[in-house]
């Protein structure tokens, strides 16, 4: 067999899941952020703050654990930049606006679960990373990162 | 404490495109991997001009232990006859060690540390002496101008650069073929020069250059797709009109004799 058409059929594929990942990751990006942005005005009234104790002046007279969690993976355009990214140092663009997406949408599903149950506000606000490893070779590599919102959902007296 | 609604910050994603950003490092990457390979292959090109051929053959002992080595009766007459042709070459600072290869198509291989392999195929289809002479003359001509060792370094560069970047497995056949079209003008080059070098050492010897020219003049047509018996050497030593009448300008040039008598083979090649 020519070489050539050898090289082509090796590379095909790795075509196919970089323009596969980009097209499908684009528009799923897209759509994730306008629904973010949309859920985050419509929460924007509950106020959420990274004080450990919430202000004297609240009166709080109840509070509880409330919390949102999100776990991403990543695309295979994503992937393959942050791979070529890794070769030569810098900003993994590529990582940034999925980590903010994940950040984002923790937060609001903690919101969200405070309004639900009739909250004024949420308190010590924490934000917690992990890693998941993938199951497969061997172990290495990462299947995903869950982002972890939590904090203490108070109802304010008077 | 006032309480003012605030919206997230969207100041944690760079603003640049991705695909832009994919065409910027495709692009560094690709350029800064060229200029690394060209600067390892060049370093590596120099080192391998300058190294004495004494390392060379410590460097690569015992390195062709495991070809396919055949017991040829004709093993010693051709050692004999690399042998008295390097006698022809004052400055050669190598101990020429012949191995007869078990294939069927003729070709022939200058191998680092002064290893010439040639086929059976080979040995099979000379038909005098002067063609014989004139094919180990040549591969000589390859431990003369050090070709052996400066193609090992284009594909080391090759291969080492390539396999950095791509991960390693995945990159074998890219780097095999990259390292193949990286060879082909250089090898032209070098077949040229080996060439030159080799009629030299067959004029020396027989007086004339007869049987090496006819050595190419078997060639049924060069251009018809076959190339007869003859077929490996010159898919290994591509050739070419110009080639051809590269050597006879040589030989016009230098008055050598392109008619003469014709030495029969070592005995050993008509026993059967
Ligand atoms: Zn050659």
């Amino acid at each position: 067999m020519d070489p050539l058409l050898q090289i082509a059929l090796q590379v095909g594929p790795f075509l196919f899941l970089l323009l596969f990942g980009f097209i499908i990751g684009t528009l799923v990006e897209r759509s994730h952020y306008s629904d973010i942005r949309k859920r985050e005005a419509k929460t924007r009234t509950l106020p959420v703050i990274s004080f450990r104790r919430a202000p004297p002046s609240w009166q709080v007279s109840s509070g509880t654990l409330v919390s949102g969690s999100t776990v991403v993976s990543i695309d295979y355009f994503k992937r393959f930049l942050a791979g070529l990214r890794a070769l030569v140092g810098g900003r993994i663009a590529s990582y940034e606006s999925l980590l903010d997406r994940a950040r984002r949408e923790a937060v609001l599903r903690m919101k969200e679960q405070a309004i639900a149950s009739g909250y004024d506000a949420v308190v010590n606000l924490r934000l917690e990373t992990s890693r998941l490893a993938s199951s497969n070779r061997k172990g290495q590599g990462t299947a995903g990162v869950e982002i972890l919102a939590f904090g203490t959902a108070v109802k304010r007296g008077a | 404490m006032d309480w003012e609604p605030r919206d997230f910050p969207e100041n944690n994603v760079t603003d640049v495109h991705p695909l832009k950003e994919l065409v910027t490092l495709v692009a560094g990457i690709a350029a800064a991997t060229i200029i690394l390979t060209l600067a390892i292959a060049f370093t590596l090109d120099i080192g391998m001009r300058a190294l004495p051929a004494a390392w060379e053959a410590r460097l690569f002992d015992g390195l062709w232990s495991d070809l396919d080595e055949v017991d040829d009766e004709r093993h010693a007459a051709a050692v004999r006859l690399v042998d008295e042709l390097a006698l022809d070459w004052p400055e050669n600072p190598y101990t020429f060690q012949v191995f007869i290869l078990d294939s069927p198509d003729p070709n022939a291989f200058a191998l680092p540390g002064g290893a010439i392999g040639v086929t059976r195929g080979l040995l099979d289809s000379v038909e005098s002496e002067n063609e014989l002479a004139f094919v180990l003359a040549h591969e000589i001509g390859h431990f003369s101008g050090r070709h052996h060792l400066r193609g090992i370094s284009r594909t080391l560069a090759v291969t080492v650069v390539l396999g950095a970047v791509t991960g390693g497995a995945s990159g074998t056949m890219l780097t095999q073929w990259v390292s193949e079209v990286t060879q082909l003008g250089f090898a032209r080059e070098h077949e040229e020069e080996a060439d030159r070098f080799g009629l030299d050492l067959v004029e020396k010897r027989f007086g004339h250059v007869n049987g090496a020219t006819g050595f190419f003049q078997k060639l049924p047509d060069a251009n018809a797709g076959t190339v007869g018996r003859l077929g490996a050497w010159f898919a290994t030593h591509p050739v070419s009109p110009k080639r051809i009448s590269d050597l006879r300008r040589l030989a016009r040039d230098r008055g050598w004799r392109a008619s003469g008598e014709l030495t029969p083979l070592d005995p050993s090649f008509y026993a059967e």
